[in-house]
């Protein structure tokens, strides 16, 4: 077993402390808000609830980069449903019972850069770490859940978000905005989480070759792919990382996507070469 | 067993009609193909429809003189002895629930004195919910009284209207039943001239019509069912009941069809202790049913600390609880009221380790307390079986000299606990109809005599089953419309009382 992981099972279920069941969460005011169901939570209104999915969903979709934002359109829109669909999801899957039950976080503490590294090349760790190197990003601590009320729902949204990058690196998409709509039109296959599917929406914010490479050639992938694999929520990435990058994709029934990165540099030199012949006339 | 009585015969009709089909059979030797034993009323089974049919043709003045064998392949005395020698931390897995129909139509017959109340436990709550939506309907005596008792039969429709009580219904083993019909049998034998042939331990072999008549003196046996019995006995039937249960030899016999479909779930049974009791007093309690898309989980109390389990559900899902460990069993069964179908699901997937899933999962769950049983400690050793859940109807109950009660008739799902209910209040109605032709002088046999009785219970049992069968469908659906229009349905069914009458036996009529 990779160290990481059992550093990962120490640390297990360290915020989200363990709650007898409580009655359904009935309505409230925001005069009586009742108290918080895990550390960080925030109970809203159904009101508060739909005002801040809509005001941060036309945010993040001027604003991309705004990962705050992005990470409040999700959880306010993944209640009532599309959470349990992923919890339930979970509940199907010996793995994902398996996860819910460890609670196992990934952050830049808890995955050891230094341990992927000398990882041997096919891995997952290893492609994890070289997907970090190339896209210049640190495996960082992403946004705390707070406003989902269910404590165990609260984790999958976490888990998910923490996932995320891993998704990259099994996809080898870039984190530029047309590699993240890729991967969000994936995302929202697989998960069904309408965030994912409103992260879609940013492809207006495409360039014109951005926007016709995605609808011919990535959005095709993203939905096939994301229908046909099994549910990417279910691999516990910490007892993955040195399995074969193509095993994995394999059993998960991924199929890569052809190298963005890799065709937005030759276009590029192609339209710089073209660039230079028409001025050299 | 009893053993067998020639020098009984009919007795001789006071009409003129009966008097001359009835003539003297007298028979002092022992029965054959050639020779048959005549009765008036040859009934194939000793299960509850068949005993209380018998003790209520025999507790009624114008039946009593008929002569009556019943016939059945268990050994009925051993019934009678497991209960009498029964210690009260040991429950039969064979449970029903009474309803006061029932309980009123078994004083009639003066069979429920005979009943070990000590084994009866009364029930006036219930909690009946949905296990995808959480919908639920928690009634007594007092929100269920109301809406009409639509059972036709006189002898039951007063006893409920009378009935002061606030029990729902009375839970006990089948085996206390018939061990009680059995004693009433027993007493009337000790009290008239006109005792019970009773066939225990012998199955019926084959049925055929007679084709010779018999001599001058005797009774013209053309067209009479002659019912040949494993020990070589022959008798012949002026009216064959089957009361032989789902699989019916006597309805085969008639050629009468019985339609329907598997359910492709199966009943699995237990005997369970629980923590406490359902509730403090003893003469009220609380019954519990979850609508799984698998199949409802019914949990009913017994006496004491014990409770009967009726777990609908799919046949693989069935073997492999039989096959848990009990720790395993226990935890699956109180999982059954608390955690979510997903859970379970997958739980039924595992072979074991289903104790330490659902302690965990008992963690994140949120379930209503108030509304689940008290848990589970232990399941009673071997108690564990699965009977295969099957909806069949018979085309009629009546024929030419045959007439069907109970399972023989019909089978139903027993999610509203009905099945042996509704072969009561056949029994009870057939008694009637034979009484109604005695007393007419007709011959009980005749196809115009029996009309009566397909006439009083065909419609009322034809709707149970069609209310009970979409019931099951309802609640097999884990999503889309049907679902919606269940978390609003349970509501709207629990305002209209029509699943509170199922449970109670009411909705039997139709509206
Ligand atoms: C899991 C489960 C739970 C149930 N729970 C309830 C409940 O809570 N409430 C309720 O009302 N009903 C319930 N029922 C239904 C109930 O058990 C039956 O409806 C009832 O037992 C039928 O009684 P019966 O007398 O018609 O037939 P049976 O009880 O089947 O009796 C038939 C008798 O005929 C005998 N026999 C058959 N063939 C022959 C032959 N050829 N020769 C001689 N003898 C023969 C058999 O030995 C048997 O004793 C349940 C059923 C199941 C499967």
């Amino acid at each position: 077993m990779a160290p990481i992981h059992r550093a990962v099972r120490a640390r297990k279920a360290a915020q989200y402390v363990t709650r007898q069941p409580q009655r359904c969460a009935a309505a409230f005011s925001v005069l009586n808000r009742p108290p918080p169901s895990y550390e960080g939570h925030i109970p809203l209104t159904t009101i508060e609830r739909g005002a801040m999915a809509v005001s941060a969903a036309l945010g993040s979709l001027w604003n991309p980069y705004r990962g705050d934002l992005i990470s409040i359109t999700g959880e306010t829109t993944a209640t009532p449903y599309f959470i349990y669909r992923l919890r339930d999801a979970m509940l199907r899957d010996p793995t994902g019972r398996r996860i819910l039950r460890d609670r196992p976080r990934m952050t830049s503490k808890t995955i050891d850069v230094k341990y992927l590294r000398t990882l041997p090349a096919n891995t997952v760790g290893r492609a994890f770490f070289e997907w970090l190197e190339r896209e210049g990003v640190e495996q960082d601590s992403r946004e705390q859940v707070k406003y989902i009320d269910d404590e165990e729902c609260a984790y999958v949204m976490q888990r998910y978000r923490e996932s995320h990058d891993f998704f990259h690196a099994l996809t080898g998409l870039p984190i530029v905005q047309e590699g993240e709509v890729a991967l969000k039109a994936f995302e929202f296959a697989n998960t069904v989480l309408p965030m994912t599917g409103l992260a879609m929406g940013a492809a207006i914010n495409l360039k014109p070759a951005e926007r016709s490479r995605f609808w011919e050639t990535y959005l095709p992938w993203a939905l096939t792919n994301g229908l046909k694999s099994k549910e990417v929520i279910n691999v516990y990435w910490e007892e993955q990382l040195e399995r074969d990058v193509g095993e994995l994709r394999a059993e998960l029934n991924i199929e890569k996507p052809p190298d963005l990165r890799e065709t937005r540099r030759v276009l590029r030199e192609k339209r710089r070469a073209e660039k230079a012949a028409r001025q050299a006339q | 067993m009893r053993p067998f009585r020639p020098q009984y015969f009919l007795r001789e009709a006071r009409r003129s009609r009966v008097r001359q089909v009835v003539g003297g059979a007298h028979r002092s030797y022992a029965s054959s193909a050639t020779n048959p034993e005549v009765y008036d009323l040859v009934c194939v089974g000793g299960g509850p429809a068949g005993l209380s049919l018998v003790n209520a043709l025999r507790s009624n003045g114008s039946t009593s003189h008929l002569k009556i064998a019943l016939i059945d392949s268990q050994d009925l005395s051993k019934i009678s002895h497991g209960q009498h020698n029964a210690s009260p931390t040991d429950y039969s897995n064979r449970c029903s629930s009474l309803t006061p129909a029932s309980m009123a139509f078994l004083d009639t017959i003066g069979a429920s004195p005979h009943l070990n109340t000590s084994r009866v436990r009364p029930y006036n709550h219930m909690n009946v919910w949905d296990g995808i939506t959480g919908q639920h309907i928690t009634f007594d005596w007092a929100t269920a009284h109301g809406f009409p008792s639509l059972e036709p039969n006189p002898i039951t429709a007063s006893a409920i209207s009378s009935a002061e009580s606030k029990t729902i219904a009375y839970m006990t083993e089948n085996s206390n039943l018939v061990s009680a019909l059995l004693a009433r049998s027993a007493a009337l034998d000790a009290s008239t001239s006109h005792p019970l042939t009773l066939y225990s331990s012998t199955k019926v072999d084959n049925v055929e019509l007679g084709t010779q008549s018999e001599d001058p003196e005797g009774v013209d046996l053309r067209s009479w069912p002659l019912v040949t019995l494993s020990n070589g006995a022959t008798l012949a039937a002026r009216l064959l009941v089957g009361a032989d249960g789902p699989n019916s030899f006597v309805r085969t016999f008639a050629g009468i069809q019985s339609r329907g479909w598997d359910y492709e779930r199966m009943g699995v049974v237990a005997t369970l202790e629980l923590e406490s009791p359902t509730a403090a007093e003893p003469e009220s309690a609380t019954a519990y049913q979850r609508f799984l898309p698998s199949g409802p989980a019914a949990l009913l109390p017994l006496p004491g600390n014990y409770a009967t389990l009726v777990w609908s559900t799919h046949p693989s899902y069935a073997a492999r609880l039989r096959e848990l460990n009990e720790e395993d069993a226990i935890a699956m069964v109180n999982a059954a009221f608390r955690l979510s179908s997903v859970d379970l699901e997958y739980l039924h997937t595992i072979s074991s380790g289903q104790a330490d899933e659902v302690a965990w999962r008992l963690q994140h769950t949120q379930f209503n307390n108030d509304l689940v049983p008290p848990q589970v400690m232990g399941i009673k050793k071997g108690s564990v079986a699965a009977f295969p859940l099957r909806m069949r109807h018979a085309d009629t109950y009546t024929g030419e000299r045959v007439a069907l009660v109970g399972d023989a008739a019909h089978t139903m799902h027993p999610l509203a606990g009905q099945g042996l209910n509704s072969g009561l209040l056949d029994a009870a109605a057939l008694a009637r109809t034979i009484s109604d032709a005695v007393n007419s002088g007709a011959d009980i046999g005749d196809t115009l005599s029996l009309e009566g009785y397909n006439t009083a219970r065909y419609a009322a049992n034809h709707a149970l089953l069609g209310a009970v069968d979409k019931l099951h469908k309802v609640y097999s659906w884990q999503s889309g419309p049907v679902v919606w229009g269940r978390s609003l349905g349970l509501g709207v069914v629990e305002r209209w009382g029509g699943l509170k009458g199922l449970f109670m036996g009411g909705a039997s009529g139709g509206a």
